[in-house]
């Protein structure tokens, strides 16, 4: 009992974990950071300098490929380089009234190693809106709040953008932004004239410059690669395999177990706290039960709504702080629609060099200021200019010595935009646990049951003719639209299934993360989120996390918890 | 060849490890030097025998057709890169069986190709519009992807620069030399 006892444990070791471990570690206390998946260490990235000649079929997904990953492969990753990072489908099921894609990975590090790292502040806007609009639950917390948390993640983790001066984006601490490429720069001006839209280089997790701190001597500025989800030798961009993690270790209070399932939170009714959680062992079956004073869930937003499910008690019979009912509902995504395509004519005598992992963003403008719309929220379009590849050559008739010619030559320019929109949180939109099911290790199942509403159908319509009308004010002809795949869970933003409020009776979060009923607990992944916005959510996660962590530290020696 | 001038061995051995490690250790060595052979290509030589779910005479039917839609000019061709290799085994391992037979449906009943039936079957297709995707375009559509998978297919058309460095999104092509590798 002696040796499983810490003053805290982390459970996950994703985005939020790897905070969480850092954080915790650093103020002293000796914690344990539970995985479910497989050990990952900065460096291990099989795949990550491997030449595309040395990939298999092209990198095209397989049918083996798909045979196990049949949820894994609705989405477009899971191909020979990076197949290793997504879950087996069929060790791993779940239930789905209605299609849900949950796409995700077990491993140390989680999908903070697959991210798209896109980073973007929530604004004063977005944790007003529900208040204002009388949906979901009023965010607890204001932006001025958070503001100097999102400084101090942004700051460890390193950030590129440009100070854009746009309130409803608010700016950060950033290293030098990337270059849009010159027909990017010409769409942002014929955009900008035309309908008062503006265009942004992307703000991304990658290092432009050396990081202004010392505390990651392991990591080196981006190499323009772009190969990035295969997990970065050179650790440019922030992961907590290449950031957190080895912060983390580095305390010497740290104690890291990869293959260690946990499936429930232990409640002392008595005590009114959670004394620990119950642990499988996913190589071996062996259960354990590991205790401390504070227990923090960096599950992710469906792991820890799995957790905190299935741990039921006298005290809490519908899952664990779950006395508002709310626990496993509000789930949100963020809303994708067809990507919109058009051929740029002319500067067919320059291009680009070097791979730049990132592109432009388009931030929310619907809704905002005198813009009315029949629907509620906004959305982004984040997209890029390219020259075409040999891709090209399917659309025409060259063989032969004319094919070689025109393989000499880049192809004519394209520019694509897709879309994030928000999904407003609906009670109705919920997971629930499939006792009737078990996976790999005898544990239930998840059963999806959300579906898009009145809200988001309207939305999702002009996330394409706004684009389809944003590129002919920009005078592209050849426009096309692309196939509309999305369900919910396919932007990978899954959020809001224990979100955060001021009332116990309606959420099961307090402003710090905390669970209402038990207060040694702390939900810090995409669970708290009592609205999405329509900004990628990490950096939002990662601030949240950070908070709470310091918070659970302050209490503890406040004698609190 | 010494192994330190030979990035391959090296190489391939920190990726067995690798890959054994991926695995969960379960897989036996001679098992997993058996995947990653199965990975990499030989660069040249159009030494065409079937090894995944094509015929001799098969192969010999689409190593004619690859060799016609990407000859050798002065950069290598679609037999240099092991094109037809590559799409034997593609076809097995991307494709369900259904696809499969279609496929080899399309080689017994495309004859012998010369540069007219192949630019012929093209034209017609482009024109149909047809679905599923006629024989001839799978075909073509898989001959581009095994060259420009290459070794060979890229960087002899292309620039490829494993570390570019820095991205700079403006520069004339003059500049360039070759035309850089973008995927």
């Amino acid at each position: 009992m002696e040796s499983n006892t810490f003053d805290a444990i982390v459970v996950g070791t994703g985005m939020s974990g790897g905070w969480a471990a850092k954080e915790l570690t650093e103020k002293g206390l000796k914690t344990l950071v539970l995985d479910r998946g497989r050990m990952v260490k900065h460096g291990d990235y099989p795949t990550a300098t491997t030449d595309p000649w040395d990939l298999p079929h092209g990198n095209r997904i397989t049918q083996e490929t798909r045979h196990r990953k049949p949820v894994q492969t609705r989405s477009v990753y899971p191909t020979p380089a990076n197949t290793h990072w997504f879950v087996d489908d069929l060790d791993n099921p779940y239930s789905e009234v209605n299609r849900f894609d949950w796409i995700r990975g077990y491993h140390v590090g989680g999908r903070s190693l697959m991210w798209a790292r896109q980073s973007y502040r929530f604004s004063p806007m977005d944790f007003e809106a529900n208040a204002k609009e009388g949906i979901g639950v009023p965010w607890p917390v204001s932006y001025d709040e958070m503001a100097p948390w999102y400084d101090y993640v942004e700051t460890f983790a390193g950030i590129s953008g440009a100070a854009d001066g746009m309130p409803t984006l608010p700016d950060g601490k950033f290293l030098p932004p990337m270059e849009l490429n010159c027909v990017e720069l010409d769409f942002q001006k014929r955009i900008a004239d035309k309908l008062s839209r503006k265009l942004i280089i992307g703000r991304v997790a990658n290092l432009t410059a050396p990081l202004t701190h010392q505390e990651s001597p392991q990591r080196a500025p981006c190499q323009y690669r772009n190969l990035c989800i295969r997990g970065c030798p050179y650790g440019a961009y922030f992961s907590s395999v290449s950031a957190t993690l080895p912060s983390a270790e580095r305390t010497g209070n740290m104690t890291l177990l990869a293959n260690k399932i946990v499936y429930e939170l232990i409640h002392d009714n008595d005590k009114g706290k959670a004394t620990g959680v119950r642990v499988l062992d996913a190589e071996t079956g062996a259960q354990t039960d590991y205790f401390a004073k504070v227990i923090f869930l960096c599950a992710s937003t469906l792991g820890s709504a799995f957790i905190m499910l299935n741990s039921t008690s006298s005290r809490f019979p519908n899952g664990f702080g779950n006395d508002s009912g709310e626990l496993g509902h509000n789930l949100v995504d963020h809303l994708k629609a067809a990507g919109v395509n058009a051929t740029v004519e002319g500067y067919t005598d320059v291009a680009y060099t070097g791979r730049r992992a990132n592109g432009f963003y388009i931030p929310r403008y619907r809704n905002i200021g005198k813009d009315k719309r029949s629907y509620l929220r906004g959305f982004g379009y984040q997209g890029r200019a390219s020259r075409q590849g040999f891709g090209r050559f399917n659309d025409n008739a060259f063989i032969g010595a004319e094919l070689k010619q025109a393989m000499k030559e880049p192809g004519p320019w394209t520019l694509n935009a897709s879309s994030f929109g928000e999904i407003l949180p609906n009670h109705l939109n919920h997971v629930t646990i499939d006792r009737s099911r078990k996976d790999k290790y005898g544990l239930p199942v998840l059963k999806f049951d959300t579906l898009l509403r009145e809200n988001e159908l309207a939305m999702q319509k002009e996330m394409v003719s706004d684009a389809v009308e944003m590129f002919e004010a920009a005078g592209y002809k050849d426009i096309s639209i692309g196939e509309n795949n999305y369900a919910m869970g396919l932007s990978i933003h899954e959020a809001g299934a224990a979100r955060m409020g001021k009332d116990p009776k309606t959420s099961v979060l307090n402003k710090f993360n905390q669970v209402h009923a038990c207060k040694n607990v702390y939900v810090t992944d995409g669970s708290f989120m009592a609205s999405s916005a329509c900004q990628n959510p990490s950096l939002t996660y990662m601030a949240f996390t950070a908070r709470a962590a310091d918070h659970a530290v302050a209490e503890l020696k406040r004698g609190n918890l | 060849m010494s192994e330190d001038l030979d990035p391959g061995m090296s190489q391939r051995r920190e990726l067995l490890r690798r890959a054994a490690w991926l695995l969960g250790g379960a897989i036996s060595a001679p098992a997993a030097l058996a995947f990653l052979q199965g990975c990499s290509r030989k660069d040249a030589g159009a030494d065409v025998q079937a090894s995944g779910v094509l015929s001799a005479p098969e192969m010999d039917t689409i190593a004619a057709i690859a060799d016609i839609m990407i000859p050798k000019t002065d950069t290598s061709g679609a037999l240099d890169a092991d094109v037809p290799q590559f799409i034997d085994k593609a076809l097995g391992a991307l494709y369900p069986e259904s696809e499969q037979q279609r496929f080899k449906a399309g080689i017994a009943e495309f004859g012998t190709p010369t540069v007219d039936s192949v630019k012929q079957a093209i034209a017609a297709a482009l024109t149909a519009d047809l679905d599923p995707k006629p024989f001839i375009l799978m075909m073509r559509e898989l001959t581009l992807l095994g060259y420009f998978s290459s070794r060979v297919g890229i960087t002899e058309n292309m620039e490829y620069v494993p570390v570019p460095t820095a991205f700079h999104g403006c520069v004339p092509l003059s500049q360039m030399g070759k035309h850089v590798y973008w995927e």
